[in-house]
């Protein structure tokens, strides 16, 4: 394995006495579309503000790009792009403003800037809204926003924190070809996201953090080896008719490792 | 499709038959203050908030028990002496502070998140009482209500058998201005929230400050006048207040001390219609928020279609790292963009007004040109508390962004100081032109010093400001009135701070005058001023530093 983009050593954060992240010990390699899952409040916003210098660890180590994240932050964060959670957007500036901005906070000249944020609002299909101030794009714009504001200085590592939330299907297919044409020119995006089936499509690797502790990390097919391996041990292993079982989807690696199964003991029958 | 009204109660939700109830729902509103300030004492921050706010309290409630001890004493001697119908003159100063310091002093004032209420079950009339009961806890309100209850007393002290009827015009009287208050901030935030309100707002405050110039002249004219004019100018000008809120209470109760019964009810009915007019023009600016009105600051104008972005570059300011001059634009555009900001940049223009108004050509104000252009540009940076002391405020979870991107604290910091600098520069310059307008230009000797004294405070100023954004921010909604807050220990502090500074001035100010030049005052001024650039250089080389450490509690409280 190349030296990785990302990696942490025994990263951890706590809040007094909660520890929300602990111990974690993260590997990314270069040009991977890394998807970072847990449960909610599992620790993944958590880690990602960790690793975009966001939030300070109480202990471990980042490196990214092979420089450390304390020591270099500044080398650091010229050369990643960050969506974080709340998106981080200032409201009563246009798309244009905005972008304009933050490609002049990354240190791009003014004409650069102008350009990449024209070219970035076509791409992103924001073009008619010139004088709309920020605060009144719907959700879905203000992601592709935050997105098109992540990639202005050409990073080399992506951060999004969960950027198909409340995003709909015409949206999210923007953000997609964005990411996956990242990809494609080498650079490496860390995700995290609830909705499973786009971390399947679009991730050739996975981490599961479950209550604070990295439980699982590898590529799909690592991991669905890896749980198919424990599910074999098991009296249920073989389907009653003995033909071989379909692929396990990343939903059911996922619930499998973190224990998805929830008891029904309660029952909210005043719902009806 | 049928849809339900805003009254319509009652629904099937769950098998049960949900009526919301008023009632229930402003205790609920209550109780979540409530929690919200028992929850709040556990951090360090806001068991100092709490101390603030019990100190600043204290002050209201000593200016109330003051006010109300002298105008119930004023008040008692009128009635006393036969001289109801100049009770006016309590009145008006109790109405006049009721409308006039929340909009000068909106670090103190408070208004409700109406977005935050609507998306409950509300029915119109719990928001609308919310809405009153908010602008009932306001400071102005407490002191003017403490005012009017001395007012009563005294008129009761004097004349036992007209108290009922005193209290119940009086408390009228305290409901008109709690309406009225209330309607003129609703209406002038829906004014000012929009481009095209706010410039035709704009226009009228020109105009307005044009007028200005009428009135010095007319002072100068009745200055001069013999005692008979003037008792006339008096007259007319009792005439002139007599049909508004405070001359028909006053007139309602100096009516009935005279035995005019009919004649004092025609001044409370009046009184009351100001009072249903005031509700109807508040329900109806209310209601169309209750009913999801969206006030935008954007254009509707979209781009025709297949029409590309134009390239638009940012300001090219020279000397600048990109970095600083994008902040600066930034700060400018969102300032820009806040109506309610920008109307309190405007309110040192109206304090030269009223210092014009109040101008004779003796004791103190015969001095007035000199001492109105530092004393206005003290007030303008007293001003820019609510943007210098959080600057951060405005934008809420960007500055999270400020965070992930590599340009240095420091960077940002200058870029944010050198906006306000330049609001500040403004803002002066306008003092001193409006100086020139109602008064005289101040002279070169007066000009000069009040720019080494600003050259002084300034960098002090905008030093501390950096820190406390830093240590105590607080998320503004910047567009809205009464919610362009600091933290009120912020506040205080940076009161604190400007007195000091202030007084540092003042006091080179008396030891020029006493050591009999007063030129001297310029270079021992400037040599401070030095020294406070110094300081400001090695605050904001700490800055990354500071940030950086505490980015946990920061991020958060903005983020909120």
């Amino acid at each position: 394995m190349d030296s990785p983009t990302i990696s942490t050593e025994n990263l951890t954060r706590r809040f007094g006495e909660l520890v929300a992240v602990e111990d974690v010990n993260l590997r990314v390699a270069p040009g991977q579309f890394f998807g970072f899952l847990g449960p909610n409040g599992a620790g993944k916003s958590t880690t990602i503000k960790m690793l975009t210098g966001l939030l300070a660890p109480t202990a471990g180590r980042i490196q990214i790009l092979g420089l450390d994240l304390v020591t270099n932050m500044v080398e650091v964060k010229r050369q990643i792009g960050v969506v974080p959670e709340g998106m981080a957007l200032f409201g009563r500036l246009t798309g244009s403003e905005y972008l304009n901005f933050v490609g002049r906070m990354y240190g791009l000249d003014r004409d650069t800037a102008a350009r990449r944020t024209s070219e970035l609002l076509e791409f992103m299909q924001l073009v008619d809204q010139p004088k709309t101030m920020v605060t009144d794009y719907s959700h879905g714009m203000q992601k592709k926003l935050a997105l098109a504001a992540a990639v202005i200085h050409g990073p080399k590592v992506l951060f999004l924190d969960e950027p198909f939330e409340g995003v709909d299907a015409i949206a999210a297919g923007t953000l997609k070809a964005m990411l996956q044409r990242m990809i494609a020119r080498g650079a490496t995006i860390f995700l995290t996201s609830h909705v499973l089936e786009i971390v399947e499509r679009l991730c050739s690797h996975v981490g599961i953090i479950h209550r604070g502790r990295l439980v699982a990390q590898g590529s799909l097919e690592e991991l669905r080896a890896g749980v198919e391996a424990q599910a074999a041990v098991l009296p249920d292993a073989a389907t009653s008719d003995g033909s071989p079982r379909e692929k396990l989807t990343l939903e059911e690696i996922f619930l499998r490792i973190v224990g998805g199964s929830r008891s029904a003991s309660q029952e909210l029958s005043w719902l009806g | 499709m049928n849809q339900a009204g805003p009254n319509q109660v009652g629904m099937k939700l769950a098998g049960q038959n949900f009526a919301p109830q008023g009632r229930r729902q402003l205790a609920a509103v209550a109780e979540l203050r409530w929690r919200i300030f028992v929850n709040s004492l556990h951090s360090f921050r806001g068991r100092l908030e709490l101390a603030s706010r019990i100190f600043v309290g204290l002050a209201f409630v000593a200016g109330g028990i003051g006010g109300a001890v002298g105008l119930g004493g004023a008040a008692w001697f009128l009635m006393l002496d036969g001289n109801g119908e100049w009770l006016g003159t309590v009145l008006w100063p109790v109405f006049l502070y009721w409308q006039l310091f929340p909009l000068m002093a909106t670090a103190f004032t408070r208004n409700v998140e109406s977005a935050s209420l609507l998306r409950f079950p509300l029915s119109y009339r719990s928001y609308f009482l919310v809405r009153l009961a908010y602008g009932s806890l306001d400071p102005a309100t407490t002191v003017a209500n403490l005012w009017l209850l001395g007012i009563t007393i005294g008129i009761g002290a004097a004349q036992p058998r007209l108290l009922p009827w005193a209290a119940v015009v009086l408390l009228t009287f305290a409901i008109v201005n709690l309406l009225l208050a209330r309607t003129a901030f609703s209406w002038l935030e829906r004014w000012l929230a929009q481009r095209r309100t706010r410039e035709i707002m704009g226009v009228l405050f020109f105009l307005c400050i044009l007028s200005l110039q009428l009135i010095g002249p007319l002072i100068a004219s009745y200055g001069h006048k013999s005692s008979p004019e003037t008792r006339l100018l008096g007259q007319d000008l009792s005439k002139v207040q007599k049909p508004l809120p405070p001359g028909l209470a006053s007139a309602a109760i100096a009516s009935a001390a005279q035995g005019q019964r009919w004649t004092g009810l025609l001044s409370f009915l009046l009184l009351g219609f100001y009072g249903i007019a005031f509700l109807w023009l508040l329900n109806f600016r209310l209601r169309a928020e209750y009913r999801g009105e969206n006030l935008s600051e954007s254009a509707t104008r979209k781009a025709s279609p297949g029409e590309l972005p134009a390239l638009h570059p940012s300001w090219n300011v020279p000397g600048l790292p990109g970095p600083v001059a994008a902040v600066f634009q930034k700060e400018l555009r969102y300032l820009s963009r806040s109506g309610p900001m920008l109307f309190t940049l405007v309110v040192p223009l109206f304090m030269l007004l009223v210092f014009r108004s109040s101008g004779q050509n003796q004791g103190l104000f015969a001095h007035a040109p000199e001492l109105t252009f530092p004393l206005g540009a003290a007030y303008s940076l007293l001003l820019l508390t609510n943007l210098s002391y959080n600057n951060f405020g405005a934008d809420g979870r960007g500055v999270q962004f400020f965070f992930a991107s590599p340009a240095p604290f420091r960077q940002i910091m200058t870029g944010k100081n050198l906006a306000h600098a330049a609001i500040f520069t403004l803002e002066v310059v306008l003092v001193w032109l409006g100086t020139s307008l109602l008064y005289r230009p101040p002279s070169i000797r007066v000009t000069l010093a009040t720019v080494a004294g600003i050259l002084f405070a300034l960098p002090i100023d905008l030093a501390a400001g950096n820190l406390f954004s830093i240590y105590s921010p607080t998320k503004i909604e910047a567009g809205v009135f009464g919610r362009q807050r600091a933290s009120l220990t912020t506040v205080l502090a940076s009161f604190g701070i400007r007195g000091a500074l202030f007084g540092g001035a003042a006091l080179m100010l008396w030891l020029s005058r006493v050591y009999g030049s007063s030129w001297i005052v310029v270079p021992v001024l400037l040599l401070p001023a030095v020294l406070a650039g110094a300081a400001y250089s090695i605050a904001l080389n700490h800055v990354d530093k500071i940030a950086l450490n505490h980015r946990d509690n920061f991020i958060s409280q903005l983020s909120r």
